[in-house]
């Protein structure tokens, strides 16, 4: 029996893994291929209990973030294990003709290590670059970070992460001097008075967190929620507002007049704990409802009546997620929220204060640790001397041959190949032919580098177009930490073994190190870097490298972590007597409404929106080969009044067409979501051919929330459009 | 700058955004001149004011430190008394000069005074009962008048001081109806009196005018239309129809004229407004620009904030020799007052007799009344009054100009309705989060049973209710009962 975390989402549910076969002992696990746990289980329960290959998913119910619950992704999370579709050897592509074959580990490694040599020699180490993942663990995280700064030498190196909640980090960062994504713990929402969500589709995306929404109800709390759509989330709201999408920022603006209008501001809290008040006060003066009722479409009473909820109590909650963040302004819009909250007097007061719901499994920890590009271990800024020292003794190099701050996600991968940028690229735990925006443009890139290297679990998207297919180990067949959407710290342990030919990513990290740094890797620490493929050894060193720095986990090990449930890195509630900059004041901002960079028009005159469902995680590597998950492709979700407009049914496929591309899909006719948008979910390939690539001046968030679209009847059936046969293959069950 | 009203502050604030953003080079020397002693104002929320439901602090748009901060001359209680276009220059009543490369007008507009006998006194002044409606300053000369100095009480609070107290406004414009109705929340008595035939007569045709007082009437305001004021005594106006309205206060909000006697008398071509081309620009003189409420384009002068900011970003534009041009813009009137509901979008009327369409709907039952007017498919304007649903797509259609298809705009005017609940399916999934049918869960004795066999309700728990429903329908049913 093992105590460990879902694969998926920020929430990470705690859960127990137990194993099915009756030889359970040390090595005997069997590996791809085996067969599902016949005749192993007992009566009464038996349909409560989901297995494959082995092991079978129970509740943890005394994890407090989800006491035991799970949605059907985590209930069904071992059936990728065994998957026939799981690569178990490393895979070479022959360039000349295409081929893909399989290769042995140490020649796979040697031939990307000399690669990557051969283009750093003539180019220099900017011409390599990394791209990881929001779902990698802290310590995969740590580790590739020191990849590409120590073994490396490049300062390219990004992830996927910018796609998530990087505007609220940099929102967060400018009001409150850090970045958590919840500042309490998630359970707190039950005792408070009022929880706003904007953009939040968290009853689909995240299930059991909703339980702690539904017991604030129970209490006699409301709920409000923010979506174009009218969401699950939404149908359990007492007040739903639906505005255009990419005017949230217009929304909050014509709250915080309000409130100030009606002299609800907390003028003690916002002198004694806050600077900049006058010039926010001043520029949200001209938010007048009415005004906000025409660029929003939200109808002033109902502006009136969030404004309402606000004021009438101290225990307010203000959320934000990937609708509201996901925009060219998608920072000064968590600034515009985070105004209200410290209007209010919010932050930092019990069953108070605003927070952002992250999305990807690791996607707080994921950014504390040095894959992004301007930041070092423990949340330190690259262009800090002090942290460059700090860090570059604990890795044992010298600071000076740390490299500088690098390019950001997108930018990084658009500059790649024949943008003029970086020749060879290592993508770890990401599939960024399905989740970057303007996919078509970004997949060329990719195909024009003389060098990608791809680890994965199976042939994703992005890895079938590979020169070097590396294949790493799942989930339950590795240990690791990572930090959930409260800043708690986690721990999955190992459950299974990993089918053979398979490595961690520590493991490839460090083969690559060691054909790639000059010192000795094997030494004591003195000569040189070290890469550890020891997960609990190298959760130490990030320890140190982290100490002092933002995010601190110095005093956190995996003994704490298994004792406590978790631990949180800093206090489970931030904010109550001083905020985290200098002079422990928060920031208000002023944050200006500009609207989305793409408008609609004659020729694209509806809304375009992405999002997610229930039954797929990200980009739907993992999910979509999960036979007892759905996967019904992707759908254009419309209003029947636009439906009409263009003469299609329910069902019958339809085009949607952007600057950028164009997606064919079944038409779902639905009268929940504004008759001036359609949605199109992201998981599948097709929806980023869409989305607009502006990025917010910032967080360089793309604008994945809203771009102008065009909608058609097709011409022809679904299967010969976008969607092809072979992409929908892989996931039909039946 | 001559003005400091909502044009010029937009416009201010267009340039220091230009210079900050580095997209212009130029040296800016900028001076205001603003005839009111206080910094600039959101004029438009007066009534919210009156009404109480705005504290008069929270209109300030820019304080004095703003300007400064950004080397603007920002001068208060600044009148001019003169532009000397072969000069350059314009004189202050204080006899200071200001020198100018480039002029802005934002005069915006000055009340009317309607011809009643009685109004003016003998000196000049405004008979005491009397006040206009134009600047924070009478309305706060109007709160002392009703005793309700105490702005910051919220909206709703017991006036004391008013009870028994009357009011007539004189003009059912979108202001005097806001005027009426915040007297009325204020709880005195008022009455409205308009000379044309129905209320809000340039937005509204007759049938929405008389709907929108009935709406009036039923928020206890009076209301007399075809009706002039024609004498005021000491407590009462007289009315040419020969009513008398017994009064304490009088409040005159029948329209504005634009504010163009500056520019008239140095010789700038004005008809009913300080004419100006596609780049805002004096017809007469280039290097005399007129903004807002005072400036006439393309034959229309506009008397709403959203054209004069239009107008302050594209002449913001022109001024750092951006190539924009300014090519008309897209109104919409919105009513603000509590339980009033009215909205215009563009100028119903005229689109109507320029052979628009028009899909209608009236509920004089309810008290609504719903006009589209469309054209090729696009809603060229419309009329809403006391039924505002589906307002913020409305707009949205009207302000981009999508096209339609034949049942939209009928669409548009009704009221949505609720869901309706039906029987679902048993293949139906009633839980997300398990992947759980109606069916599966109807298989089951109770609701912890369902919990048990099927995880319905432990992943989000948003299905509980309807699990709940689903297995009470099921043990209602007896075999003798219905199926």
């Amino acid at each position: 029996m093992t105590r460990t975390h879902c694969p998926y989402c920020s929430l990470q549910c705690g859960m127990t893994l137990v194993s099915t076969s009756s030889t359970t002992g040390a090595g005997s696990t069997t590996g791809a291929g085996s067969t599902t746990g016949v005749g192993s289980t007992t009566g009464a329960g038996s349909t409560t209990t989901r297995r494959a290959a082995g092991l079978e998913v129970q509740p943890w119910a005394e994890f407090p973030v989800n006491e035991g619950g799970l949605c059907r992704k985590g209930w069904t999370a071992t059936e990728l294990r065994g998957h026939r579709e799981r690569l178990t050897t490393p895979m070479v592509r022959d360039r000349a003709t295409g081929e893909i074959r399989a290769a042995g580990w140490d020649e796979a490694l040697d031939l990307v290590a000399g690669r990557i040599k051969e283009l750093r020699t003539a180019s220099g180490p900017d011409s390599i670059a990394v791209f990881g993942g929001g779902g990698l663990t802290n310590e995969k995280a740590y580790q590739l970070g020191k990849l590409a700064r120590v073994a490396l030498g490049t300062s390219q190196i990004d992830y996927n992460g910018r796609w998530c909640m990087a505007s609220a980090a940099s929102a967060g960062n400018q009001a409150f001097g850090i970045d958590r994504g919840l500042p309490f713990p998630l359970a707190d929402v039950e005792q408070a008075d009022v929880v706003v969500l904007v953009g939040s589709n968290l009853a689909e995306t995240m299930p059991p967190a909703a339980r702690h929404f539904d017991r604030l109800r129970g209490r006699g709390g409301k709920l409000v929620v923010i979506d174009p759509r009218l969401t699950t989330t939404a149908q359990r709201a007492d007040l739903f507002l639906q505005p255009v999408p990419g005017t949230d920022l217009a929304l909050a603006l014509g709250a915080l007049h309000l409130v100030d209008a009606a002299g609800a501001v907390d003028e003690e809290y916002v002198a004694t704990r806050t600077h900049g008040w006058d010039d926010v006060r001043r520029s949200v003066a001209s938010w007048w409802p009415e005004r906000v009722e025409r660029v929003t479409g939200v109808a002033t009473s109902e502006l009136r009546a969030l404004v309402d909820l606000l004021t009438s109590s101290r225990k307010v909650v203000i959320l934000t997620a990937r609708g509201a963040e996901q925009h060219s302004q998608g920072t000064a819009t968590v600034l515009g929220w985070i105004n209200v909250a410290l209007a209010l007097g919010l932050p930092g007061t019990p069953y108070a204060g605003y927070g952002c719901l992250t999305g990807q499994g690791n996607g707080q920890g994921g950014r504390e640790h040095g894959q992004k590009a301007d930041q070092l271990p423990g949340y330190r800024m690259i262009d800090d001397p002090a942290a460059r020292e700090h860090v570059a003794r604990v890795w044992g190099v010298a600071p000076e041959t740390l490299p500088g701050r690098g390019r950001s996600a997108y930018e990084l991968l658009e500059s790649l190949g024949d943008g003029g940028g970086p020749r060879a690229l290592l993508v770890f735990g990401s599939n960024i032919v399905v989740s970057a925006p303007n996919a078509h443009r970004i997949t060329r890139r990719l195909e024009s580098l003389d060098l990608l290297v791809v680890c994965d679990l199976v042939m994703s998207e992005t890895a079938a177009l590979a020169d070097v297919v590396l294949p790493v180990t799942q989930w339950a067949e590795e240990t690791g930490t990572l930090t959930n959407l409260e800043g708690r710290v986690v721990l999955r342990q190992k459950a299974a073994e990993p089918p053979k030919g398979v490595r961690s990513d520590l493991e490839v990290i460090a083969g690559l190190a060691e054909r790639l740094v000059s010192t000795p890797s094997t030494g004591s620490g003195t000569d040189g870097p070290t890469f550890s493929t020891d997960p609990e050894e190298v959760f130490a060193e990030l320890g140190r490298a982290s100490a002092g720095g933002k995010a601190d986990y110095s005093a956190i090990s995996y003994d704490r972590i298994r004792e406590e449930q978790g631990v949180f890195w800093g206090s489970p509630r931030m904010f109550t007597e001083s905020f985290a900059t200098p002079d422990g004041r928060a920031r208000f901002v002023v944050a200006e409404h500009t609207g989305p960079a793409e408008s609609t028009d004659e020729a694209f005159p509806v809304h375009l929106t992405t999002g997610r469902v229930l039954a797929q995680y990200q980009s739907g590597a993992q999910t979509r080969r999960i036979r007892s998950l759905p996967d019904d492709g992707p759908f254009v979700e419309l209003h029947p009044m636009l439906a009409d407009r263009i003469g299609v049914r329910d069902g019958e496929p339809v085009v949607v067409r952007t600057r950028r591309g164009e997606l064919t899909a079944p038409a779902k006719v639905v009268t929940t979501i504004r008759p001036d948008t359609v949605f199109v979910p992201f998981h599948w390939v097709g929806a980023n051919r869409l989305t607009n690539d502006a990025l917010d001046p910032s967080s360089r968030m793309p604008e994945f929330k809203v771009c102008a679209a065009s909608l058609g009847l097709a011409t022809s059936s679904p299967s010969g459009s976008d969607y092809s046969t072979t992409d929908r293959a892989a996931g039909l069950t039946a | 700058m001559v003005g400091n009203g909502m044009a010029a502050t937009r416009l201010v604030e267009e340039l220091v955004a230009r210079v900050s953003a580095g997209s212009t080079t130029q040296e800016w020397a900028i001076t205001v001149l603003g005839d009111e002693r206080r910094p600039p104002y959101n004029r438009i929320l007066l009534s919210a004011v009156l009404e109480g439901t705005h504290r008069p602090e929270s209109l300030t748009l820019r304080d004095e430190q703003w300007y400064a901060d950004h080397g603007i001359d920002l001068r208060l209680g600044a009148r001019v008394l003169e532009i000397e276009p072969r000069l350059r220059d314009v004189m202050l009543v204080d006899g200071t000069t200001v020198e100018y490369d480039a002029l802005v007008l934002a005069t915006g507009s000055i009340p009317t005074l309607p011809p009643i006998r009685g109004l003016v006194r003998m000196d000049g002044t405004l008979h005491e009962a009397v006040h206009a409606f134009r600047s924070l300053s009478d309305c706060q000369g109007l709160l002392a008048a009703i005793g309700g100095l105490d702005t910051a009480s919220p909206r709703g609070s017991a006036y004391s001081t008013t009870e028994g107290r009357r009011a007539v406004v004189v003009g059912g414009g979108l202001l005097g109806l806001q005027v009426a109705r915040a007297l009325g929340v204020r709880g005195i008595a008022t009455e409205v009196v308009e000379g044309a035939d129905h209320l809000l007569h340039r937005q509204l045709g007759s049938a929405a005018g008389r709907v929108l007082a009935r709406d009036l009437e039923r928020l206890g305001v009076a209301v007399y239309t075809g009706a002039r004021a024609v004498r005021l005594t000491d407590n009462a106006l007289r009315l040419d129809t020969g009513v008398t309205l017994e009064t304490d206060l009088v409040v005159l909000t029948a329209g504005g004229r634009p504010s163009t006697a500056l520019a008239r008398r140095a010789g700038l071509e004005v008809r009913r407004g300080i004419v100006v081309d596609d780049r805002l620009t004096s017809v007469s003189d280039p290097a005399v620009h007129a903004i807002g409420d005072c400036a006439e384009h393309d034959g229309r002068v506009t008397g709403f904030v959203p054209p004069a900011w239009e107008q302050a970003s594209v002449l913001a534009g022109v001024l750092t020799d951006e190539p924009v041009k300014y090519d008309g813009s897209r109104v919409v009137a919105r009513l603000r007052a509590t339980d009033l509901d009215v909205a215009v979008l563009g100028d119903p009327e005229a689109e109507v007799r320029d052979g628009g369409e028009v899909v209608e709907m009236s509920n004089p039952v309810r008290g609504s009344h719903r006009r589209l007017v469309v054209r090729d498919g696009r809603i060229v304007a419309g009329a809403l009054v006391g039924d505002l649903n589906r307002i913020g797509l409305i707009t949205q259609h009207y302000d981009r100009q999508t096209l339609l298809g034949p049942t939209e705009p009928g669409e548009l005017l009704m009221t949505e309705r609720a869901r309706e609940t039906v029987r679902l399916p048993d293949e139906a999934e009633i839980c997300n989060c398990a992947g759980v049918t109606a069916g599966a869960v109807r298989a089951c004795a109770s609701f912890a049973d369902a919990r048990e066999k099927t995880r319905a309700t432990t992943g989000c728990g948003g299905c509980a209710s309807t699990v709940r429903q689903l297995v009470a329908e099921q043990s209602r049913l007896t075999p003798e009962g219905v199926k």
